[in-house]
C-alpha cells in the first residue's frame, strides 16, 4: 500500500469548480482519497499551482507518426524547444531521446510527461493498422492510452449507410472498436479517403462519394447514430471536409448544424469537431485567403451540442500527418514539399508531408490567429480542448509557448508586431483582449477531455480519480501572467511534480520513474443475432477484398499494455 | 603560430569520431591538455593520447592554429567538424564527414576522403588531392540545404551524388564525377573538369559547368543557346523544368 500526502496544495480543479484553493490532497494506491495515514509520503506543494494530469485529447503519437520519422531523419536534429527536444543521451532512468516534431517513443512519453501530461489519445487509428499503432503504444512510457479508430471512408461503413441497415452498422463499429482496440469513432472528410483512391475527393456535405452512392453528410448522420446507439463514451470525433481550403468555415458550420438532431445517449457533447483552426478558413483562394473563427465562434457560442479543439499553429517546422489523403496531395504539390501516400485498402487513406510555418508567410501568420481567435472568441472553455494536433500544427513540446498566447494580450501582440499588414488585414486577433486564467486553462487542457471522453476518473482531482497529477512552480494571484508570460511557460515547460497513478514521474522537471501505462479500449455490446448477420458480410469483404484474413486482422488484449475495457450497452 | 602534430599509433578497425578535433578545440592548448580530449571509440570514449601521439610547438589563437595528421587516417571520422579557423592538414586518407559543418579555416587532405566530405559547410576551404567518395557537400539526410558556402577542390575524382542540396559556396572536381552530380541543387556553383552522368537532376537553382564528357542528359532541360565563361563556348541549358528549376547547366 503506498501512500502520498500533497500537503498546501494550491488546487485548480473546474471540475469540481475549484480555482486555485489551499488543500492537501490524499493519494492511496494509484487514487486519490480522502484521508491517509500519518505513514505517508509528503510532498509539500505550498506556492505551487497544481491540477490534475494534463490530458491530450488529439495527438498524434502512434502509427503514422512512424512514416514521418522516415521521412524526416533530420528531425532528430532539431533542438528548438530546449529541453524538449533534439538528442538527449540516455541516462540511468531515460533511454535516449531524439526528434522535435516526431521525436521516438520514449521520447513522447518522457516529454509529455514534463509537461505534466499523463494521458493522450491518438486521433487516428487505421483498423487495418492498429496492431502497430499498439506496438508503438507499448513503447511510450508513462502515459495512459487510447486511440480513435477511422470509420470514415470505410466501404462496409458506406454500404450499410446506403442500405439502410442501422443496426448491422453499429454492429460493425462494435467490431471494429474491438478489432482495433480503439476508444471511439474518428471520421476524417467523410467520404473523401475513399473518392481519393480514384484520384478525386468530395468537395462538401452533399456531394456523392465515387462508387458507393452516399454522401459525407449521410455517413456523419449513419455513424453518429450508430455513435450513440452503441452509447460509446466519446462522440463521433470530426474531421470536416474540405480541410485546408478558403471559405471551408461554411462546410464546417454545416457539418455542426447537422448534429443539431443528435441526440446524445450520455453526459457529453454529441459531436467533438476538431482541428477548428484548419477548418475555420473564409475568402475563395489563397489570395483573398481570411479569418472565418469569427462566424464559427459565433455559431459555437450559441450551440450546446458540441466540442472542439483548435489545431493551433506553432511557427517553425512541422509535420503534417492525416488520413485525408487529397488534402497532403494538394500540400505537397502546392508548397513543393515531400509526400507520402498510402491506401488503406477498404478503409482509408493517408499522407504525410512536412511543412514550415513562418510569420513572414501571411497565411501562416493568419493561420496562427484562427487558432487563438477561435479559443478566445468562444465565451465557454468547456467547448474548448487545447491542442496543436501534434504535429499537424506543431509540436505538443510547444503547448507552454502557447499556452501563452492564450493568456497574455501582450505576449499576442508581440508576435504580431511581427506580421504583415496584409495578414493583419485578414485576422480579427489584435482587436481581442481576452486573456484566459489558469481555471480556464485547465477546463481546456483536463477538464473538457475528462467530461467529452466520458472518463470521470481523469482529468480532474476528485476523491476516486485516478491519482494522475502536475504540480507546476507558479502561484496564480502572485504572478501576473499578461505580463509574467516567461514564467508561465518556465512553469509548464518542466512540472515541478508529475504524478503517474500515485507515482512520482517528474520531479523538478526531470524524469524520476517510467512506469507502463494503461490502454484504454471499448467494448460495446451487440445482441448476438444482428453479429452473426453482420460477421457474414465482413467475411466475404475479407474473402473478397482484403490482402490479410480476418482472423490474423483482430488485436488482441496480450498486444496490449495493461488493457482496461470499457463496456457499454448498445440500446438495439 | 601553434602547430599541433598527430599521429595514430596504431590503426584502428573500429571507426573514432573525431569531432571535436579542430583548431577551435586545439587553441592555445599544451600537448598534454590535448591528450585528454575524449574521443567517441565505439559505444564508449577514451582519450585522445590513447591513439595519437600529440605534439605541440608553440601556443596562439584558433586562426592561427594548423594541425597535421601525419599518416593515414582512414578510420578517423569528422575532423574538423563544425572548426571556424586556422588549418587542418592531412597526409593520408582520411574517414566520413570531414569537415562536415565547417565554417571557416582551410583542410588539405593529401589522399583520399571517405564520403560525405565537408557537407553542409558555410565557409572555409577544403583542398582534396586524392578521390573523394559520395555526397560531397551534401547535407544530413531529409535535410533541405547541404552545403551553403564556402569552397571544396577535388583535384581526384568524385563518386556519385556530388553536391546533392547544395544551397551555396562552390565544388570544383579536376577529374571525374559519378551519378547525378548536383542533384536538386538551390544555389551555389559546380564545375567539373572531366566527366559527368546524368547531371543536375532536379536542380532549382545554381549553375553547373561540365568541360568534360555527359552522359545521359536529362531530357527535362530546356536549350537556351551558348554561354562563354573564361574563353570557352558552353551549350546552355536551363532547368529542371520537371522541378520549376531555374538552374544553368553548362555542357561543351
Amino acid at each position: 500500500m503506498s501512500e502520498i500526502l500533497i500537503k498546501n496544495a494550491s488546487v485548480c480543479d473546474p471540475t469540481q469548480g475549484i480555482n486555485c484553493e489551499t488543500m492537501d490532497i490524499c493519494i492511496r494506491d494509484g487514487k486519490i482519497v480522502d484521508s491517509v495515514s500519518g505513514n505517508a509520503k509528503v510532498i509539500d506543494a505550498e506556492g505551487k499551482l497544481t491540477m490534475a494530469g494534463g490530458f491530450d485529447g488529439h495527438t498524434h503519437s502512434a502509427g503514422k507518426i512512424n512514416v514521418g520519422r522516415f521521412m524526416n531523419p533530420n528531425d532528430a536534429r532539431k533542438t528548438l524547444v530546449p529541453g524538449l527536444s533534439g538528442q538527449v543521451a540516455r541516462t540511468e532512468k531515460t533511454r535516449a531521446q531524439v526528434g522535435y516534431n516526431t521525436p521516438n517513443t520514449y521520447a513522447i512519453g518522457y516529454r509529455y510527461a514534463k509537461l505534466g501530461y499523463t494521458t493522450i489519445c491518438e486521433a487516428a487509428i487505421p483498423l487495418l493498422a492498429a496492431r502497430h499503432t499498439h506496438e508503438e503504444f507499448k513503447e511510450i512510457p508513462i502515459l495512459d492510452k487510447m486511440g480513435l479508430s477511422l470509420f470514415g471512408s470505410n466501404w462496409q461503413v458506406m454500404e450499410y449507410i446506403r442500405d439502410k441497415e442501422p443496426e448491422k452498422l453499429a454492429a460493425y463499429i462494435a467490431w471494429g472498436l474491438r478489432a482495433s482496440r480503439g476508444y471511439g469513432v474518428k471520421i476524417v472528410n467523410p467520404g473523401g479517403g475513399e473518392a481519393w483512391g480514384w484520384g478525386r475527393n468530395v468537395s462538401g456535405l452533399y456531394d456523392p462519394v465515387p462508387n458507393f452512392d452516399v454522401t459525407p453528410a449521410e455517413i456523419l448522420m449513419g455513424l453518429a447514430e450508430a455513435n450513440e446507439r452503441l452509447q460509446l463514451p466519446h462522440s463521433v470525433h470530426v474531421h470536416c471536409n474540405n480541410l485546408g481550403k478558403p471559405g471551408n468555415y461554411a462546410t464546417t458550420i454545416e457539418t455542426m448544424k447537422l448534429f443539431e438532431k443528435i441526440k446524445p445517449s450520455r453526459d457529453r457533447q454529441a459531436l467533438h469537431v476538431t482541428h477548428v483552426q484548419f477548418n475555420a478558413y473564409a475568402g475563395t483562394s489563397w489570395r483573398d485567403f481570411e479569418t472565418g473563427a469569427p462566424m464559427v465562434a459565433d455559431y459555437v457560442n450559441g450551440a450546446n451540442h458540441l466540442t472542439f479543439d483548435l489545431g493551433q499553429v506553432i511557427f517553425g517546422p512541422a509535420v503534417t500527418m492525416t488520413a485525408d489523403g487529397p488534402v497532403e496531395y494538394a500540400n505537397a504539390r502546392m508548397l513543393h514539399e515531400k509526400w507520402s501516400n498510402q491506401d488503406i485498402e477498404l478503409e482509408d487513406a493517408s499522407g504525410v508531408v512536412p511543412l514550415f510555418y513562418s510569420p513572414k508567410s501571411f497565411v501562416n501568420a493568419v493561420q496562427w490567429a484562427i487558432g487563438l481567435e477561435l479559443a478566445l472568441l468562444v465565451k465557454d472553455p468547456w467547448k474548448v480542448m487545447f491542442t496543436t494536433d501534434s504535429p499537424n500544427g506543431g509540436s505538443f513540446v510547444n503547448y507552454p509557448e502557447a499556452f501563452t498566447y492564450l493568456m497574455s494580450a501582450k505576449r499576442r501582440a508581440e508576435v504580431i508586431s511581427g506580421f504583415s499588414k496584409m495578414a493583419l488585414d485578414r485576422m480579427v486577433l489584435p482587436g481581442i483582449d481576452r486573456e484566459l486564467d489558469f481555471y480556464e486553462l485547465a477546463v481546456m487542457t483536463r477538464s473538457t477531455q475528462s467530461k467529452m471522453y466520458s472518463r470521470p476518473e481523469k482529468g480532474n482531482l476528485k476523491v476516486g480519480s485516478d491519482a494522475d497529477i502536475a504540480i507546476y512552480d507558479i502561484l496564480p494571484g502572485q504572478i501576473d501572467p499578461s505580463t509574467e508570460y516567461v514564467k508561465v511557460k518556465e512553469a509548464f515547460s518542466g512540472a515541478a511534480y508529475t504524478l503517474k497513478s500515485g507515482e512520482i514521474v517528474v520531479k523538478d522537471g526531470e524524469i524520476e520513474e517510467t512506469p507502463k501505462g494503461k490502454t484504454y479500449w471499448v467494448n460495446a455490446k451487440v445482441p448476438e443475432s444482428i453479429d452473426t448477420a453482420m460477421q457474414k458480410d465482413i467475411d466475404r469483404k475479407f474473402r473478397k477484398y482484403y490482402t490479410v484474413s480476418k482472423s490474423n486482422y483482430m488485436v488482441e488484449d496480450s498486444y496490449l499494455q495493461k488493457p482496461v475495457e470499457i463496456g457499454t450497452e448498445g440500446v438495439f | 603560430m601553434q602547430v599541433v602534430k598527430l599521429s595514430l599509433k596504431k590503426a584502428n578497425k573500429i571507426p573514432i569520431e573525431a569531432d571535436n578535433i579542430n583548431p577551435d578545440n586545439f587553441a592555445g592548448k599544451t600537448a598534454e591538455e590535448i591528450k585528454t580530449i575524449p574521443l567517441w571509440y565505439g559505444n564508449g570514449q577514451c582519450p585522445l593520447g590513447d591513439f595519437f601521439t600529440v605534439e605541440v610547438e608553440g601556443s596562439d589563437s584558433v586562426e592561427n592554429v594548423k594541425i597535421v595528421f601525419e599518416g593515414d587516417v582512414s578510420r578517423v571520422k569528422r575532423i574538423g567538424q563544425n572548426m571556424s579557423a586556422g588549418e587542418i592538414e592531412i597526409n593520408g586518407n582520411v574517414d566520413m564527414h570531414c569537415g562536415f559543418g565547417m565554417k571557416g579555416g582551410k583542410i588539405v587532405i593529401n589522399g583520399d576522403a571517405d564520403s560525405w566530405l565537408g557537407c553542409e559547410m558555410t565557409g572555409g576551404e577544403i583542398i582534396l588531392n586524392g578521390n573523394a567518395s559520395y555526397y560531397v557537400g551534401a547535407g544530413y539526410r531529409g535535410e533541405a540545404c547541404g552545403m551553403k558556402g564556402g569552397k571544396i577542390t577535388i583535384n581526384g575524382n568524385a563518386k556519385d551524388y556530388l553536391g546533392e542540396h547544395m544551397c551555396g559556396g562552390e565544388i570544383l572536381v579536376k577529374g571525374n564525377v559519378g551519378l547525378l552530380p548536383a542533384i536538386s541543387n538551390n544555389g551555389g556553383k559546380i564545375v567539373i573538369e572531366g566527366k559527368a552522368t546524368m547531371p543536375a537532376n532536379e536542380m532549382k537553382n545554381g549553375t553547373v559547368i561540365i568541360k568534360g564528357e555527359v552522359f545521359d542528359l536529362l531530357p527535362s532541360y530546356k536549350e537556351e543557346g551558348t554561354e562563354e565563361v573564361e574563353g570557352v563556348t558552353y551549350r546552355k541549358f536551363t532547368g529542371d523544368v520537371n522541378a520549376g528549376g531555374k538552374g544553368v547547366l553548362l555542357v561543351k
